[in-house]
């Protein structure tokens, strides 16, 4: 029977999100409060993702990307800010029912996980783009008044 | 004694256990036990030799703060407690902060760098103990006193490479000061521990060369005089291709009656060259009688992030000029930090201003009384009067492309507390304005994250971190408001919010409050507007030709 993991996810929907946040929050040097900045922008992404799970890809990715933004400028390796989503999995299957497909849901957080990697590896380079822009216009100013 | 007293034997135990700000996985650490960390992103460039030597300052050499020797001078240990000595003695607020903190915790998660990185050295609380526990380790009779709990540890080489990350990530902008139920003021702590560390050569290059530039050509960017006058006419070539009004603005005239006098950043920036260009407009429309400085061509002060000798000295250029050319008052720009050191530190440093009159407007009569001793006015104070008055032809419909927000800067808000003014200019010069959530703006006000000097490109991730919740607040009116433009009163903040927004917010662009007015003003004589300083079309101008065709 195949399972359908959006309905399994809306019907557990606020303690998944609780968990999740909770480890979230945990992976900054101090453990930081779920009412902070930090704390409301990754509850709106998660949100995103796990009411898009299976639904409007658009969404999930915003979700997604604005995870992946977060982390991008937190000095953690990539591989430890994207454990996250592995951990999603983990949170699901525990209380997902027995008949759940794994399966499917294992392809899920797979493909999740892979857009967050692309995310993360953007958001990575934006900031180099950002340092680039900043050089060139000072080399910019610097000509100018050579020029002059 | 009271019955709701606490127990003797509860203080004694709370005074063994020594609570601890730390909490969560922290809590059975005590904070000088986490090590101080230097990777990509994380550390400012320190002064180059050249620039030190060019105004004087100690140690010149080249380092980097990933070098595991940073060449301190000899005796660098007494440089330090001697130069904290001096100033403790100088500055009765500073002995104050360092004495009256209980570590109650309230400013702990206000800190924009706490709140975007999670770092606990950023609590400002823990920010001020970092020089606070050499105090009470170094000062005899605060040893003598409060030895055996007080957290004390002596000055080592780590202590300086912490306090030169930790005291580099603070903007010195005042919004734990804000939530101290003492008042304390962070901010001064930092300032005190910069110039301590300027001492011996531990400093940022991001700072340095802009103060070694003001020193020797008057701007940051060390721009000289006549590169300086042709910047502006270049402006004054765009405003007559935009408009066909041609504004004439004057340099270095003596007797003229108001001495303006604005960043460098809004002549040579972009997006404050646009700023500026809104300012031409503004006193052209107002036929005001007005003269530029070539030689006080800055308005900012990076003195301020350096040591109090050298604010004082920057400071005193614009009042030297405002002398020699015999202006009766000076009008200043959008800046922050600028009007921090005019408002809270100018009179008692170089002032009172007693050759200059007090300021008051041609336009309306309107006297500028709190600027009484200072003699400067703020551009945003002059405009609203001006408003106030009807004395502007405005059509805020020039600027229904922009759904905008504004941002208080720190040192406008919390530093001289100016709230009202520039949202009642941009009220009349716009028909879509929408605040952010209110605990983060006005005296709340989130930091660009970016500001007192840190403004450097190395330094991105941690601009990024300290940046994220002005950023977040700015997501919220986005979504709410589709908000595409971000206003804001300092040229600093139009330098570090452009790339905060491009990484947090795409779609969101940066504008100074004088740009909007400046595309607001309806010229007399003016050809038919349809397009922004920016050369971007004006809404009005697209329904104009929808209306014609």
């Amino acid at each position: 029977m195949k399972s359908n993991w959006q309905q399994i996810i809306s019907e557990r929907k606020s303690a998944i999100l609780e968990r999740w946040l909770q480890s979230a929050l945990a992976l900054f040097p101090e453990t930081m409060a779920s009412g902070t900045p930090t704390g409301e922008a990754l509850l709106d992404g998660m949100s995103m993702v796990l009411d898009n799970f299976e639904g409007n890809p658009e969404s999930c990715g915003e979700g997604i990307h604005s995870i992946a933004r977060i982390f991008a400028v937190q000095p953690l390796r990539p591989s430890v800010a994207l454990s996250l989503f592995p951990l999603l999995q983990e949170l699901l299957m525990e209380r997902a029912p027995k008949e759940a497909d794994t399966e499917a849901l294992r392809a899920r957080i797979s493909a999740i996980t892979f857009e967050a990697f692309d995310r993360f590896l953007e958001n990575r380079e934006k900031i180099y783009q950002l340092k680039v822009e900043e050089t060139r216009s000072q080399l910019h100013m610097l000509l100018r008044s050579t020029q002059s | 004694m009271s019955k709701y007293a606490p127990r003797k034997a509860q203080l004694a135990r709370e005074f063994l256990e020594k609570p601890t700000p730390l909490k969560g996985a922290q809590a059975d650490r005590e904070w000088w036990e986490m090590p101080v960390d230097f990777h990509d992103g994380n550390w400012c460039f320190p002064g180059k030799p050249d620039t030190l030597k060019a105004i004087g300052f100690p140690n010149p050499r080249k380092w980097a703060a990933t070098d595991e020797d940073w060449q301190l001078p000899d005796g660098w240990e007494k440089i330090i407690h001697d130069g904290l000595k001096e100033r403790l003695k100088k500055f009765r607020s500073l002995k104050l902060y360092l004495d009256s903190c209980v570590r109650c915790g309230a400013c702990a998660d206000k800190c924009h760098f706490f709140l975007g990185s999670g770092d606990p050295k950023n609590m400002p609380v823990i920010r001020a103990e970092l020089l606070r526990s050499v105090y009470r380790n170094d000062f005899p009779m605060v040893k003598k006193i409060l030895k055996g709990f007080s957290g004390s540890r002596k000055l080592t080489k780590e202590v300086i490479k912490e306090w030169h990350s930790y005291f580099y990530q603070c903007t010195e902008c005042r919004r734990c000061s804000v939530f101290c139920p003492l008042g304390i003021d962070t901010a001064e702590i930092t300032m005190v521990a910069r110039e301590l560390l300027n001492l011996i050569g531990v400093n940022n290059n991001w700072i340095l060369a802009p103060v070694a530039n003001c020193n020797r050509t008057g701007n940051h960017l060390g721009i000289e005089p006549h590169t300086f006058v042709q910047n502006i006419m270049s402006l004054v070539d765009d405003i007559e291709e935009l408009t066909g009004i041609t504004v004439n603005p004057t340099f270095n005239r003596k007797g003229a009656e108001i001495l303006f006098i604005t960043p460098s950043g809004d002549v040579f920036g972009d997006p404050g060259v646009y700023t500026m260009m809104g300012y031409l407009l503004l006193f052209h429309h107002i036929g005001l009688d007005y003269t530029i400085s070539t030689y006080a061509s800055e308005g900012g002060n990076f003195g301020l992030f350096t040591t109090n000798d050298m604010m004082k000295k920057l400071n005193a250029k614009m009042y030297h000029e405002a002398e020699r050319l015999k202006v009766k008052w000076i009008l200043g720009g959008e800046c922050g930090h600028m009007w921090r050191v005019v408002h809270q530190y100018m009179s008692t440093m170089n002032g009172p201003a007693d050759f200059l009159e007090e300021p008051v407007s041609p336009i309306t009569g309107t006297k500028f009384t709190n600027a009484t001793s200072t003699k400067m006015v703020h551009i945003a104070e002059f405009t609203a009067d001006l408003i106030k008055h009807g004395k502007l032809k405005l059509d805020p419909s020039r600027n229904d492309h922009l759904r905008t927000t504004f941002h208080d800067s720190c040192n406008v808000s919390r530093g001289m507390g100016m709230l009202e003014e520039p949202r009642f200019v941009l009220n009349s010069v716009c028909n879509s304005f929408n605040e952010m959530p209110e605990n983060t703006i006005r005296e709340k006000t989130f930091c660009c994250g970016s500001g007192s000097g840190i403004n450097a490109e190395e330094f991105m991730e941690m601009r990024m971190r300290g940046g994220f919740p002005r950023a977040n607040a700015v997501r919220t009116v986005k979504k709410q408001h589709q908000v595409n433009a971000l206003i804001t009163i300092c040229a600093i903040d139009r330098a570090t919010l452009p790339p905060l927004m491009r990484y947090w917010n795409p779609g969101v662009a940066v504008y100074g409050l004088h740009e909007l007015v400046g595309n607001a003003l309806v010229m007399e004589g003016e050809t038919p507007r349809t397009e922004d300083l920016r050369e971007n079309p004006m809404a009005i101008a697209e329904e104009r030709e929808d209306g014609d065709a």
